[in-house]
């Protein structure tokens, strides 16, 4: 038996459908959901921590039916949302002890302590969490998910808004608990990241789970070699036998090409005939941005930055 | 019930970190008492300080449960909500934490106001008497929060809350008898001010300066705060769905 297994799991909002018939398997890795915003990976996410009960189909953690035993499904998991939830006022170690009194562990004090030097964090536990930095913020909103000791780590965009030094070394730890024997449901939009941390990726989109295995096996299912050709004026959809167009990224088009060396030079030419003028143009090997892009196509990002400004605005007025 | 004492410990920690706001909410309670209550001319009474107590009191009651309010919608905005909904301690305990933690915030205020009321004069300090006014303060306070409470989770918007708020606070002072008896009010503003939940603790704490027991308007308070929290509880439980 799987620690997390979702049977037809299904979430409509009025009619909307949120996430569709998703059936997973997860046991004991780090398992990355990727999709592009709207995509359903939260609304997962929600289903699966028994904050959403699901329009039909079945999802069990640990055994435990999410809609029959919540309170059980509760007690093993630990959810860390996106919106970074710490109490400022209060320092580090306040902020862990509560969440320990909370689940009601037997020695709330050294249960922190013990998780905040996990989290490295022992040297800053006295400070007031509004002198901590993003990075420092999302290490303890860890420390307080582990406090119980749960079976199944829930987070969602864990590295969001941290700069490069933090999103290390919060996978590090991520990286570490999976080591340790827990399993984590990671959403993520970070394509770099999922490909170098997870074990597995679903990716998802509209609700539904369009591809799902090792990061290495989808890079080599669903590209071959990557060629990303940068140049100015309209595509028209010329390619080159050997060739497919698999998406634009701002003013890049890629490609997949079974060998970038052979279909390049003729794949520019190609381009220059249509009429496109070409500045530069690399050949490289696929990463999960790729299969991403060619599964999915352009993402919008409209709509996390206003959700996100929006955020801040709120917290300086509380 | 141990989870609703730590839910209600957080917000307490909060409120006292938070320095200015712990002085800032008592300056208009209490200038109100100095102001109003030692400076006007009146001539029903030859002391409106002690008419005008029982109005503060519960006036401070009042402007803790009206910023209370937005304390839960708040959690449930900045993502705190979600992470206490996902842990095993009972859900209920999260609302009676913060109905507790607003009220005890509202009897610790009442408490600096009761004391400058005592400094600047007022006839109060006999222990039976306040020990039932704390009582009324406390299901006033009780009733109040889980009214406001539940104005704040179906708005579910700050800035609704804010002009909400700012449009009942003034009007359900006004329209209490925290300033005037209620033969010295023009009849439709008596009329109003029977209406008031706000007369009712006011009343009650007025009674007991006359040394009666008022057993049936604090039964009355008791039972509008029992019906309103179970509003407020089933509010709470479909906004977590």
């Amino acid at each position: 038996m799987a620690i997390i297994e979702t049977f037809g799991l299904t979430k409509q909002f009025n009619g909307l459908v949120a996430v569709d018939e998703m059936t997973l398997a997860i046991d004991r890795e780090i398992f990355g959901l990727l999709g592009p915003n709207g995509s359903g990976k939260t609304t997962t996410v929600r289903m699966l921590t028994t904050l959403l009960t699901p329009t039909s189909g079945e999802a069990k953690v640990c055994g435990h039916s999410v809609t029959a035993s919540p309170r059980e499904v509760r007690d093993r998991i630990s959810y860390v949302p996106q919106d970074m939830a710490v109490d400022m006022k209060l320092t580090g170690r306040e902020n862990v002890v509560f969440f320990a009194n909370l689940y009601g562990i037997p020695r709330p004090r050294e249960t922190a302590d013990e998780a905040l030097a996990q989290m490295d964090l022992a040297s800053r536990a006295d400070d007031m969490v509004n002198t901590y930095s993003g990075g420092m913020r999302r290490r303890l909103e860890l420390a307080q998910a582990l406090v119980h000791d749960p079976e199944v780590l829930f987070l969602d965009e864990p590295t969001i808004g941290l700069d490069v030094a933090g999103r290390r070394k919060i996978w590090e730890h991520i990286i570490n608990l999976k080591n340790g024997g827990m399993t984590v449901f990671v959403t993520t939009h970070y394509m770099d990241e999922a490909d170098h941390a997870c074990d597995r990726v679903g990716i998802i989109d509209k609700g539904k789970i369009v591809a799902l295995d090792t990061p290495t096996a989808l890079k080599s299912l669903h590209c071959h070699e990557i060629i990303a050709i940068r140049g100015e004026g309209e595509y028209k959809g010329t390619v080159v036998p050997d060739v497919t167009f698999i998406g634009k990224t701002d003013d890049e088009l890629r490609f997949q090409a079974i060998s970038g060396e052979d279909s390049g030079i003729p794949l520019l030419r190609a381009l220059t005939n249509s009429g496109m003028k070409i500045h530069s143009f690399v050949i490289r090997q696929p990463t999960l941005d790729d299969v991403f892009l060619s599964l999915i196509g352009e993402q919008e990002e409209t709509m996390a930055f206003d959700h996100h400004r929006f955020r801040t605005m709120l917290r300086r007025r509380a | 019930m141990k989870r609703t004492f730590t839910y209600m410990e957080r917000d307490l920690r909060r409120w006292i970190r938070g320095r200015i706001n712990v002085i800032t909410s008592l300056v208009m309670p209490a200038a109100w008492l100095i102001f109003v209550g030692l400076a006007l001319p009146i001539r029903f009474t030859d002391n409106y300080l002690d008419f005008i107590t029982p109005g503060i009191l519960v006036l401070t009651m009042l402007g803790a449960s009206l910023q209370g309010g937005a304390l839960l919608m708040f959690d449930k905005i900045l993502g705190f909500l979600q992470k206490f909904l996902a842990m095993p301690a009972p859900r209920e305990s999260i609302l009676f934490g913060k109905i507790l933690a607003i009220t005890l915030r509202g009897l610790i205020q009442t408490t600096v106001i009761l004391v400058i009321a005592l400094i600047l004069g007022a006839h109060l300090l006999d222990p039976i008497f306040l020990l039932q006014t704390y009582l009324i303060l406390f299901i006033f306070g009780v009733l109040l929060s889980s009214i406001m409470t539940t104005v704040a989770l179906s708005l579910d918007d700050h800035d609704s809350y804010a002009a909400f708020n700012s449009m009942v606070a003034m009007p359900l002072f006004f329209t209490s008898s925290a300033l005037m008896p209620y033969d010295q009010m023009p009849g439709w503003l008596a009329f109003l001010a029977h209406l008031n939940p706000v007369s009712y603790a006011i009343d009650a704490i007025r009674a007991l300066q006359g040394g009666i027991f008022p057993a049936t308007t604090i039964a009355g308070l008791l039972v509008s705060a029992v019906i309103v929290l179970s509003i407020c509880i089933m509010t709470f439980r479909r906004a977590t769905v």
